[in-house]
């Protein structure tokens, strides 16, 4: 599950944020610094960017959390803050590249994948770390939206200004790219090991 | 949001137990703490936007300080007696909790939890002589950040409210967690 729904902030905290109050702010970006540092370094894969981008996620907080009233958790508000932002990030990018969305999955040929590290025998994090920063930044971005996020494919659409079909060929891009690397994984993977689970 | 619904069309390109693994491997992957510059930069910025209205002191030195508490909470938390129940640290934050009230039984079965995921990873056998260069990588890097916790609660200068030690305690379990798992994994590699 995400890792934003994991994080509890007492109400009365999120008050005090909601007036300003530097401490409360203090406590809100220590809870969630380092989901929305992930988020975005994981969209960005650039240190720099997601620094920057985590500033602007919580400025952008401190610039609206008094309109927050609560009806969704407030993980999943920061969340979709740091993911707009993420997004925002990568179409600037995109735009100084003078390049479409739908053109980013041609950045990379089939043949790539053994090029980029993509391991033919993976069994530990790296790899698949190695494999999802492979990918194409729009398909590394909606699976982790759809995938780790939870995000459907209309929110994503949404989120990219696309269509859902484009999030789902997005989608099963990326399968078909990671799909070589999970067969080796299933393949060496013993009984209640816990290799796939990190 | 119906991630978990097993939509045909959207896992075409993998079978379902493909989708599977692949989902639980991703939502495993291991997050990172950013910079510590980062909350200076953002309370500079927000402090120029006039976005907040009190100042704390010494909070910006409990970014950049430390050495000393740390070390003793570690301390008292490898000798805290073992019959506890371990909490799951996702589930001891209760709603009503603020930073300054936080149960301090909460702190006490993190740092629990934490010496015995210590006493675990003890227990695996000696690392490899040989292992993946991209594992080893890891493994230093989430060390890296169990000492730079470490380091951040054991300065002696600084009194940290308990809400604010729980939130260091819970990070370390779970980088204590990730580190079990990769040794774990690498042990059984080892095996075979």
């Amino acid at each position: 599950m995400s890792k934003f729904a994991d994080i509890k902030i007492d109400p009365g905290v999120v008050r005090r944020a909601a007036g300003g109050d530097a401490k409360a702010h203090e406590i809100i970006y220590r809870a969630f610094a380092t989901p929305v540092y992930s988020i975005c370094l994981r969209f960005t894969k650039a240190p720099a960017n997601a620094e920057d981008l985590v500033q602007e996620t919580f400025i952008e907080i401190m610039r609206s959390i008094a309109s927050f009233r609560g009806e969704a958790a407030l993980g999943s508000w920061i969340r979709r803050i740091a993911v707009t932002k993420s997004l925002m990030f990568l179409r600037s990018a995109w735009t100084k590249r003078g390049q479409a969305l739908a053109d980013d999955w041609d950045d990379m040929t089939a043949g790539d994948a053994v090029s980029h590290g993509i391991s033919s025998h993976p069994d530990d994090a790296m790899d698949l770390d190695a494999a999802l920063a492979n990918l194409p930044d729009v398909s590394r971005a909606v699976i982790w939206l759809h995938d780790v996020e939870g995000f459907t494919h209309k929110e994503i659409a949404d989120l990219m200004g696309k269509t859902e079909s484009f999030s789902k060929s997005q989608l099963s891009r990326a399968y078909q790219r990671l799909r070589p690397m999970l067969s080796a994984e299933k393949s060496t993977q013993p009984d209640g090991a816990a290799v796939g689970s990190y | 949001m119906s991630s978990d619904e097993k939509d045909p069309e959207m896992i075409c390109a993998l079978t379902a137990d493909e989708h599977a693994v692949l989902r639980r491997g991703l939502r495993s992957l291991p997050q990172t703490m950013p910079p510590r510059e980062v909350w200076t930069r953002i309370r500079q910025q927000a402090e120029a936007e006039g976005l907040l209205t009190a100042t704390p002191p010494s909070s910006r030195s409990r970014w950049y300080t430390g050495i000393g508490l740390a070390a003793a909470l570690a301390l008292v938390a490898v000798m805290i007696p073992g019959n506890q129940d371990v909490i799951d640290p996702t589930t001891v934050v209760p709603q009503g909790a603020t930073s300054n009230s936080t149960d301090l039984s909460n702190l006490r079965a993190l740092q629990v939890q934490s010496r015995e995921l210590e006493r675990d990873l003890r227990s695996l056998p000696a690392e490899p002589r040989v292992a993946r260069a991209g594992t080893v990588a890891t493994m230093s890097d989430i060390e890296s950040r169990i000492a730079a916790i470490d380091y951040q609660l054991s300065d002696p200068t600084v009194e940290w409210a308990d809400g604010d030690k729980e939130i260091f305690w819970r990070e370390r379990v779970r980088l204590m967690k990730l580190l079990l798992q990769l040794r774990y994994a690498q042990a059984q590699r080892a095996a075979y």
